[in-house]
Parts: structure tokens; C-alpha cells; sequence
């Protein structure tokens, strides 16, 4: 099922422990390769010990002990292999949960469309789908199979040391359940600093993008030093808070690590007075060099899944952290009447609005309500003073948006062309811009299309054609340009319904009236064209005019003056 | 580029960030020898356990047969609670205070980098995107960042460590301190060297690809709307995969070699700690080590994984850290750094003049000179049309004399003054332009007026507002001048990010002033209201217009006095 279907009433911890569940299998095996290392680790220390006191105690030859340092060595070997499958098969897992957990949030961002995101940063967002599903790996690869090895690892431990010399287990015992209270107590305070913290990189990604895509008008102000300082200051900001989230998060490990050593320390103390004679309570006179060696080296190894756990407890917070963010988005649910399949016109009408109005939240109602009527090969020119909703308008026609109330009309199956004030450039080929539009395109279709729309002599002038890269070697656009080329993609769809918000916003006089001159051409065949402008030439190309004011219609359909 | 890059070596491309590292010297060194605090406790906890753990066996051996003897057990005791305490101790104050030097670090790179993007020319800004730009900001400094947390500290202190380690083992045999310190030495090479040799070039990727994906993501996002239009998403969605796919095997391979060095830098402790353990039982079987000494020393070793244990995963991902570095090299390298200001050259006050004689400018790959042997001169408080299609060299003109394009022949004053010497803050204060795109900040409407008047009061903002007639619609607002505009202005029409940008050219008092199509995206009435404002706010002021042509009725910018044409970067002959 679709994550954005399951969204509700969600929490990062849930959007976790969900997409872990898609991968339990390996997971499970990588589990199972890190218990059989925490065997084979067990079984080295025990050998050690042993051998120490062959030596030392049975007062054994070392030439004699050749075969147990071989076998020591075998099990090292053995031992590595196992953390190898563990750390390999973990990876994977998390490999295959981001890539789809990718897909299922560009799914989601296509779904809400190109009105709803516009109100967001396109760098934030961007950054919420590489870095913080990146983030998600620690999480997956590191974490999970530690959490469940943290438990599994010491318990085996704990056994063998009881078995061994129940006093020195009971030492271990008591310090170990304190610490995962410990730790919860501090993660929790951490998991909530690292919700700032990722709040404060998402403001400080936008920050340096918008002042870097504004980086010509800070020259022409002289603001370079200024903006240099603020920059400065927003990533002083930035250190604040991660300290503050770090101050606490580094508690955690300390807590961890002031039990283990301490434990260490009490069990060298116990196993070495008891070894004396000194200590005659319990199990104590039964310790030999073997046992008491053997509960020293053990002991460290009884709180490593537990360090380690917690150096991986940044992985976990910090995955929580971006998973908020992911599960804020995946939350947003996508306009339910901008994605049901718009009913059928009764009539001949290529488009139809009834009583549609727009409304968005924090700025009420910016269109509407509106009706409206399109019959195929109509050129409706949209005129009014900016802001009073020419672009809304055209985004509902579009589908971008939902009417809030009314009804929007489309014939079944009709494709749409689109071109607004800021044309899409993709890093690739012309070729490729063009295709977006109509990806079978054949070369000298798209040549002529870009013919059509005045970039004729460019083509000419270049030397790879419809090969040159764009935002490559120099070969970039102006703006006129790019708005040229959105024009040839235009021209190049099939679409019979054409919207065009101020498509001449940066066009001179000749390319206006070249263009005019095609517009008239595409309508000619049949096209529906809905043209918001300013210009009295496009103006003059209506076969019908709307007035917006407010989002109103204030003069209904009527022809053109002249 | 890319080819030249494999050129540089990795200390000739890392050599400035240590530089950089250098400055904070003292704190680095705190940083390093608490990390090597910790080590020590933690190595000498476990070796003085095991020494007192043997000799109390050994000793309670001894009592059990009837021999008198006796053991001094308080300082042993008593050094093993303090490695205790200090192991605790210093890894907390290391990790503190280690993090803290590297938000430092991280803060001041920011800001040079943003510095050194500040300083590129009109060319190399264009050819980068905006999404490039924030990876450089954000990324290559964050991966930066772990040159010394995560690469140079540990390493440093990890060696260290062994051979001190190996010096101490040697006071009591020579051997086993030679043998244990050369196979650990070995381990050290290849969890740091090996390592980063064998993740070099797929880590070095990694940067490149995350950007490409980012680059690509944002394409998508930005153009939505074409893309939903057309049905082009499926289409872009595979551009995507493939992308994520090359990242993918990357991290693969990535992730298995750490694997491998994590489990190669335990198998080098571990065999250690055996090869230890043979050699001081040699020694003690001649006699020359004693039982206690002889078990301390195999424990040691096996303490030495935590100076071992972060080095694989860290060194595997040099190249990310190089990658990043290389980046960072070649865009400071083409900053300039701004003209400082000098009494000598201060220009006289008043209406500047302008004049260009034979400028050629030449874009970097272009097939033809944007702009060829171009002279033209304006008189002070003159008005100067500068018409042309698009790409006729407009925007060349006024990028020139903003000076954030240089010419590649010819000359241009300013007030009598070549351009060249101009101090920065002087051209900036009395030449403003209003340029095609205006971008406006995601920031309060107050904030993007303040730009061009950092000291001026909300009621001059106001009156900016007034004077374009956006101070109706600001008020109806209910955040008023703290309304956030959005993301290049996207909350606002484009006719009121125009009126925005109009506006904030008013809060300046400039003696030059470029317009590019100053009414584009003007409705009729709104350019009506505005003209005569701008007509008399021009007065007095030497002005240029760039616009596709006149004799557009209303919408020709006031009071033009002369014209000149541009056609493929020519004046067209009158």
C-alpha cells in the first residue's frame, strides 16, 4: 500500500518501524551473523584465558600449545567473516528501503502537484529526498540489527559469567539494567533537540540558496560583506543548537561509558582480592586464574553491543528527526478533487467551469466562483490588473488545482500544453527539452518546432544542433531564449488544449509578432488556446476575452474590441 | 576539469583546508590529546587489570601452597578506579569539545566560501545553478568538515598511540614491542592508506552523484507544472533512477570495503593480542618477563581496536572529502576580490557620464562575441534607450558597466574614471540598476526593501510602497511589512515582485541608473500611475534603458532623449 494512503495518524517512530518490516528477512539474517561473531568472540576470550593459565598455572610448554594458538586464530578469522555478512547484509536492507522510500515520496510530490509545492522551497524539498533519506541509512544498517544484538550479545555473556562466577554476573547485572533506563531518560531529551536541529539545517539550506540565487542583486546593492556576515551569523546559529542537541546526546554514551568502566574496574577488584583469599562470601574461593581472567575479558565485551548501540543512538535520532519531516509531507494529502478523473462536458466544450472558485488557505479566495465554457479552436485571451487571479485560473483549467467548490469539466482523454514566466530547463540536450514535451518527437519535427518559435538562427549557429548541451560550455539560454524553447514544446505537443501565462513577458516586437503569427497558425488547426497577457497583439488574437478583477469576471465573454 | 583535477595530488588539494586547520592549532591540539586521554585510559584499565588479576592468581597460588608472600594491592587498585574515572571523563570533554571546534571550522568556511561566490563575475555565475551553488555551501563543507574529526585526529592519535604502546611493551621486551608495534603499524597503513586507496575513486562519486540527484530533483519540482502538462514525469522519473542506480552501486561497493576494514582492523587487534600473547610467553618461558607483565600485554593490544575501530569507515570516504575539497579549489579560484576603496581615485559628485570605446566581450565557449568593438558615450544626466532583440547584448552592456563582466578589449569610464579603478563601494552606492529577473528574498517584504536601504525607517518602506502603489495591498495584509514573500517571490504576482524591485530602486539615490524593461509584467493602468514617478525620480540622474524597442505607447520608460540599436552585438548604423 502507498505510503501517502497509510499517512494518517502516522509517526516518524511508525514510518520507521514500517518500512524496517519490508526488509525483516535480511535484517534478521544480518542479526543472526552478529550473534554467531558474539559466539565466536566468547569462545576467543575463552581460549585466551585458557591459554594464560595452561601457561602460567599448568605450567604447560608453549611449544606444546601451538594447536590452541592456531585454533585461536581460526576462530579471529571466523569471527571477522561474520561481522563482514552482518555489516554487508545490513547495508543492503537499508539500500533497498531508501530507494523505496524515494520513490514513493517523488510519487507523493507528484500527486500534490505544481501549486501545492510552489508554496514550499524547492531546495528544502530537495533536500528532504537526498539528504534526509540518506540520513535514514544509519538508521537501517547500523541501528536495527544493533538494537536487537545489544539485547542478545550481553545476555549470552551474562550466562556464561553467571555459570562462571554468579557474584561477578550479579556486578555486571546491576549495572546493566540501569543503563538502557539511562539511555531513554537522555534520548529522549535528544530526540527533541534533533527535531530543532533539523528544523534549523532545513532553514539553513533555504537561507543559502535564496541568497545565493540572489547573489547578482546583492553584488549591484553592495551588500557582499553584509550578506557574507548574515551567512556568517546563520551558521554561528547553527552551531548554537547542534551543541545543545550534542551537549545532551553525548550524556548518553558518557552514562554508558562510566558504567562499563566502572564495572570493569569492580570486577578486576573483585576477581583479584578473591583470587588473594580475601573475599570468602559466595563463589569467590572457587575463582581459579582461568575463570577470573576469563570475567575480566568478558566483562568489556559484555558492554560493547551497548556502546556501540549508542553511537549508533545519533543514527536513531537523527533518523526520527528526518523521518517527521518525510511524514509532514507524506501527511499533506493531495487535493482528493484535483486527482479524480474530471467528468465529462455535456456539450461539444473542450473544457467547462461551473461556479469554480479557488481558495487557498491564509489568502482566501483568489478566484472565482467562475463560468466558463471552451469549445475546441477558441482562443480566450485572459486580461486584468496582476494578482487578480490569471494564473490561478489558468492553473484550475490546468488541473493543477481543484476547484473548492464548483465543478471542472475536461473531454475525456485531451492532453494539455503548458508555458508560465519561468520555462523548465533540464541539464541535457535541446533534444531532451524538447522531448519532455512529446518524447517521440523525430529530429526534424523538433526542428521545426524550434524554427516556429524564432530559435531558427540559433539552431543554425550551432554546431552540434539539436545535440548542444545546454548550461554547458557557455551554450546556456537567455531568458528570451528559454522562453522560446517552452514555446517550441508548445508547438511540438499534440495537446489541443494550449495554456499560456504571459508567454511574451520577455520578447521583442518581431519575435512577438512571429509568435502571434503561430498562435494564430496552432489555433487555425484546431486548437483551444487560453492566453493570459498584457499585450494588445495577443490581445487582438482573441476570439473571446475575460476580465478578472479580484477574481472575478467583471466583463463576461464578449468578442474584442477591433 | 576533472582531468586537470587528477593531477593535483591529495596533499597539493587538501593543503589549503589544513591550512585552514592550522589556524586553530591550539584548539586542534586540546581536541587530539584528549582523544589520546582517552585511549590511554582505556588501554591502560584493561592491561592493569590483567597484570592485577594475574599476579593476585599467582600470589593466592602462592598462599594456598604456604608460601609467604605478599602483594601491595591498594595501587593497582587505586589505578584502576582512576582509568576508570578518566576514560569517562575525557571521552565526554573530547566529543564536546571536538564538535564544537568543527561547528567553528564549519561556520568560518560558510562564510569564506560565500565570500569567494560573492566575488565571481557575471560568466562563472551563470553557468552555475542554484542547485549546484547550495550542494557547495552545504555538502562539500559538511564533508569537509570531517578532515579533522574524522580523518586527521584519529589517525594522529591512533598512531601515536601504537608506537607509544609498542615503546612501553619494549621497556619490558624488546621483541614483543617490536613485533606487536610492526603488525599493528601494518594494521594502521591499511585501515588508513589501503583504505582510502581502494575507496578512493567510487567515494569521490558520491558527491558528484547526490548533486546530480539534487540537481535534477529541484529541475523536477521547479518545473512541475511543464512536466505534469506534457506527461513528461515518467519521463524525468528515469533520469532519476538512473541516477539513484549509479549511486547505489557506489555505495555498495562503499559499503562493502568498509566492511572488510572493519573486520580486517579486528582481525589485526585480535591476531596481535595472540602474537603478543606468543611472544611475551617465550619470554617469560627465558625467564626474562614475569606471569603478570606477560598477560598485560595481550590485553593491551586487544584495547587498541578503539584507536582502530572508526579509522576503515572514515578512510574508505576520503574521497568524498577530496571530491569536495577539489570543487571548493576551483571555485575560490576564480573569485575576485572587490576593489578597495582609495582617496585618489574618488569620482567627482553629480550625474556620471558613460562612454565605451571599442568593447569587445567575448563569453567563454561562445561561437561569436556577445558584444564587438561597441563605443558609445552618454552625457551626464542624459536618458539613453539601448534597444534590441534578446541576445542582441543588452544585458552585456549593463553587466559590463556593472562591472560584473569584464571586457575582453577596449575601455570604459565612468564619470572620466575607467571602470577598472573604481572602488567597489563607491560604483555600488552610486550606479543601481533594475535588472530583468529581480529577485526578491524569502524573507519579510520589509527585508527585500531594506536591501537596498539597510538604515531606512518603516515609514521611508512605506513610502517605497506609495510610490509604486503596493501600500493598498501591503496594509490589506495581515503581517503587513513582516508578509514573507516566498521563495524568489513566488507568494507575489509577478507584476507585484516587479512594482517590489521598482520600489526598492526609489530607497536609493544613485547618479547612474540601468533599466531593463523596467515596466515588463505591468499591467496598463499600473504603468500609467508609475511613469510620471519615474519620470520626475530619474530627474537629475543619468539613466540608461534596455528594452526590446520603443514606440510601445505606454509602455515606453519616460522621457527618452536619444537611441541607440543593438543587433548582434553591433550598434545598428542610423
Amino acid at each position: 500500500m502507498p505510503l501517502d494512503q497509510k499517512a494518517a495518524g502516522r509517526t516518524p517512530r511508525r514510518l520507521l518501524t514500517s518500512l524496517a518490516a519490508g526488509e525483516r528477512r535480511r535484517l534478521g539474517l544480518a542479526v543472526l551473523a552478529g550473534s554467531v561473531a558474539a559466539l565466536l568472540i566468547i569462545a576467543q576470550m575463552a581460549l585466551l584465558a585458557w591459554l594464560v593459565s595452561r601457561l602460567l598455572v599448568a605450567g604447560d610448554e608453549l611449544a606444546s600449545l601451538a594447536a590452541p594458538f592456531l585454533a585461536l586464530a581460526g576462530i579471529q578469522l571466523l569471527k571477522g567473516v561474520a561481522l563482514y555478512a552482518q555489516e554487508t547484509l545490513a547495508q543492503a536492507a537499508s539500500r533497498d528501503i531508501r530507494a523505496r522510500l524515494r520513490a514513493e515520496l517523488l510519487d507523493h510530490l507528484a500527486a500534490l502537484g505544481p501549486v501545492r509545492l510552489a508554496s514550499r522551497h524547492s531546495a528544502s524539498l530537495a533536500n528532504q529526498l537526498v539528504e534526509q533519506v540518506e540520513v535514514l541509512d544509519g538508521y537501517f544498517s547500523r541501528f536495527v540489527p544493533q538494537l536487537r544484538l545489544a539485547v542478545l550479545s550481553p545476555l549470552l555473556i551474562l550466562c556464561l559469567v553467571a555459570w562462571l562466577d554468579w557474584l561477578a554476573a550479579l556486578f555486571l547485572l546491576l549495572a546493566a539494567p540501569l543503563i538502557p533506563l539511562f539511555m531513554a531518560l537522555v534520548g529522549m531529551g535528544a530526540e527533541r533537540l534533533n527535531r530543532d536541529q533539523f528544523a534549523a539545517v532545513a532553514r539553513l539550506s533555504g537561507h543559502f540558496i535564496d541568497r545565493v540565487r540572489g547573489i547578482t542583486t546583492l553584488q549591484l546593492f553592495g551588500r557582499r560583506a553584509a550578506a557574507t556576515e548574515e551567512v556568517q551569523a546563520a551558521a554561528d546559529d547553527y552551531r548554537r543548537r547542534s551543541m545543545r542537541t550534542l551537549r545532551v546526546a553525548f550524556l548518553s554514551s558518557a552514562v554508558l561509558e562510566f558504567f562499563s568502566a566502572v564495572a570493569i574496574a569492580v570486577v578486576a577488584i573483585y576477581v583479584g582480592f578473591g583470587l588473594l583469599g580475601y573475599i570468602t562470601y559466595g563463589p569467590s574461593p572457587e575463582l581459579t586464574l582461568f575463570t577470573g581472567l576469563l570475567v575480566l575479558l568478558l566483562a568489556p565485551e559484555f558492554f560493547q553491543p551497548l556502546r556501540t548501540l549508542s553511537q549508533h543512538y545519533h543514527d536513531r535520532a537523527a533518523a526520527l528527526g528526518a523521518a517527521e519531516g518525510l511524514v509532514g509531507l507524506l501527511e499533506e494529502t493531495p487535493d482528493p478533487v484535483r486527482r479524480q478523473a474530471a467528468d465529462s462536458p455535456v456539450g461539444e466544450s473542450l473544457v467547462e467551469l461551473e461556479g469554480a472558485s479557488v481558495t487557498y488557505p491564509g489568502r482566501g479566495r483568489v478566484l472565482g466562483p467562475l463560468s466558463l465554457c471552451l469549445a475546441p479552436g477558441e482562443v480566450l485571451v485572459v486580461t486584468g490588473p496582476s494578482g487578480a487571479g490569471k494564473s490561478t485560473l489558468l492553473q484550475l483549467l490546468a488541473g493543477f488545482v481543484g476547484p473548492g467548490s464548483g465543478r471542472r469539466r475536461l473531454a475525456p482523454g485531451i492532453g494539455l500544453a503548458w508555458m508560465d514566466q519561468r520555462p523548465l530547463l533540464v541539464q541535457g540536450s535541446l533534444a531532451e527539452n524538447l522531448r519532455l514535451a512529446c518524447p517521440e518527437a523525430s529530429r526534424a519535427q523538433m526542428h521545426r518546432a524550434l524554427v516556429r518559435a524564432g530559435l531558427g538562427e540559433l539552431l543554425a549557429a550551432l554546431p552540434e544542433g539539436l545535440d548542444a548541451t545546454l548550461s554547458e560550455r557557455g551554450v546556456g539560454l537567455s531568458g528570451g531564449q528559454a522562453q522560446r524553447l517552452a514555446l517550441a514544446r508548445v508547438f511540438l505537443s499534440q495537446a489541443p488544449l494550449v495554456l499560456l501565462d504571459e508567454p511574451t513577458a520577455s520578447l521583442d516586437a518581431d519575435s512577438e509578432a512571429c509568435l502571434v503569427e503561430v498562435l494564430a497558425e496552432l489555433a487555425g488547426e484546431g486548437r483551444t488556446l487560453v492566453i493570459a497577457t498584457h499585450h494588445p497583439a495577443l490581445m487582438a488574437l482573441g476570439t473571446r476575452r475575460l476580465v478578472l478583477e479580484a477574481g472575478q469576471a467583471e466583463e463576461g465573454d464578449h468578442a474584442p474590441h477591433g | 576539469m576533472r582531468h586537470m583535477a587528477e593531477h593535483h595530488s591529495l596533499i597539493a588539494t587538501l593543503g589549503p583546508w589544513f591550512k585552514l586547520l592550522g589556524r586553530r592549532r591550539t584548539r586542534l591540539a586540546v581536541g587530539a590529546a584528549l582523544m589520546g586521554l582517552t585511549l590511554l585510559s582505556a588501554i591502560g584499565l584493561l592491561a592493569l587489570s590483567g597484570w592485577f588479576i594475574t599476579a593476585t592468581g599467582l600470589t593466592g597460588l602462592l598462599l594456598a601452597a604456604g608460601v609467604a608472600v605478599s602483594l601491595e594491592v591498594y595501587v593497582p587498585g587505586g589505578g584502576i578506579r582512576l582509568f576508570a574515572v578518566s576514560r569517562t571523563l575525557s571521552r565526554y570533554l573530547e566529543r564536546l569539545y571536538n564538535h564544537d571546534t568543527v561547528l567553528r571550522l564549519l561556520a568560518d568556511l560558510r562564510a569564506r566560501l560565500f565570500a569567494a561566490l560573492s566575488g565571481l563575475d557575471g560568466h562563472a555565475l551563470s553557468r552555475r545553478r542554484a542547485s549546484d551553488w547550495l550542494n557547495r555551501l552545504t555538502a562539500d563543507i559538511d564533508t569537509l568538515d570531517s578532515l579533522y574529526l574524522r580523518l586527521l585526529a584519529p589517525a594522529v592519535v591512533g598512531l601515536l598511540a601504537l608506537l607509544g604502546l609498542a615503546a612501553f611493551l619494549a621497556l619490558w621486551s624488546p621483541t614483543v614491542g617490536l613485533a606487536s608495534g610492526a603488525w599493528l603499524l601494518l594494521g594502521w597503513l591499511w585501515v588508513t592508506l589501503g583504505q582510502a586507496r581502494l575507496g578512493m575513486a567510487a567515494s569521490r562519486r558520491q558527491v558528484d552523484d547526490l548533486e546530480a540527484l539534487r540537481a535534477r530533483l529541484i529541475e523536477q519540482l521547479q518545473g512541475l507544472a511543464e512536466l505534469e502538462a506534457y506527461g513528461g514525469l515518467a519521463e524525468h522519473r528515469r533520469r532519476l533512477a538512473t541516477i539513484e542506480a549509479r549511486l547505489y552501486r557506489d555505495q555498495r561497493r562503499l559499503g562493502a570495503l568498509v566492511a572488510l576494514g572493519n573486520a580486517l582492523a579486528g582481525l589485526f587487534v585480535g591476531g596481535g593480542a595472540l602474537l603478543a600473547l606468543w611472544l611475551a610467553a617465550g619470554a617469560w618461558e627465558a625467564g626474562r618477563l614475569s606471569g603478570p607483565l606477560m598477560v598485560m600485554m595481550p590485553l593491551a593490544m586487544l584495547a587498541m581496536s578503539e584507536a582502530l575501530a572508526a579509522l576503515p569507515a572514515a578512510f574508505t570516504w576520503l574521497g568524498a572529502t577530496r571530491g569536495a575539497a577539489e570543487r571548493l579549489n576551483a571555485l575560490e579560484a576564480r573569485s575576485r576580490e572587490p576593489v578597495a576603496a582609495d582617496a585618489r581615485t574618488a569620482p567627482p559628485p553629480g550625474p556620471l557620464s558613460v562612454a565605451l570605446s571599442a568593447v569587445t566581450l567575448r563569453y567563454p565557449g561562445a561561437l561569436t562575441p556577445a558584444l564587438s568593438e561597441l563605443s558609445f558615450t552618454l552625457a551626464p544626466g542624459e536618458r539613453l534607450a539601448l534597444c534590441g532583440a534578446s541576445g542582441a547584448g543588452k544585458s552585456s552592456v549593463a553587466g559590463l558597466l556593472l562591472r560584473q563582466l569584464l571586457p575582453d578589449a577596449g575601455r570604459i569610464t565612468l564619470g572620466g574614471q575607467a571602470l577598472g579603478d573604481w572602488p567597489e563601494a563607491a560604483l555600488r552606492e552610486r550606479v543601481t540598476a533594475l535588472t530583468q529577473r529581480s529577485d526578491l528574498f524569502d524573507d519579510s517584504l520589509a527585508a527585500n526593501l531594506r536591501l537596498a536601504a539597510p538604515e531606512a525607517g518603516d515609514g521611508e518602506l512605506w513610502q517605497a510602497l506609495a510610490w509604486v502603489e503596493l501600500d493598498g495591498w501591503a496594509d490589506s495584509l495581515p503581517a503587513g511589512l513582516a508578509t514573507r514573500v516566498g521563495e524568489g517571490g513566488r507568494q507575489l504576482s509577478g507584476g507585484q515582485a516587479r512594482r517590489l524591485a521598482l520600489a526598492r530602486l526609489w530607497l536609493r539615490d544613485p547618479d547612474l541608473v540601468l533599466l531593463d524593461e523596467p515596466f515588463a509584467g505591468l499591467d496598463a493602468e499600473t504603468v500609467a500611475a508609475l511613469a510620471p514617478r519615474l519620470d520626475a525620480w530619474l530627474t537629475g540622474r543619468s539613466v540608461i534603458y534596455l528594452v526590446h524597442q520603443l514606440g510601445v505607447g505606454p509602455f515606453d520608460p519616460p522621457g527618452v532623449e536619444r537611441q541607440l540599436t543593438l543587433v548582434e552585438g553591433r550598434l545598428r548604423e542610423a
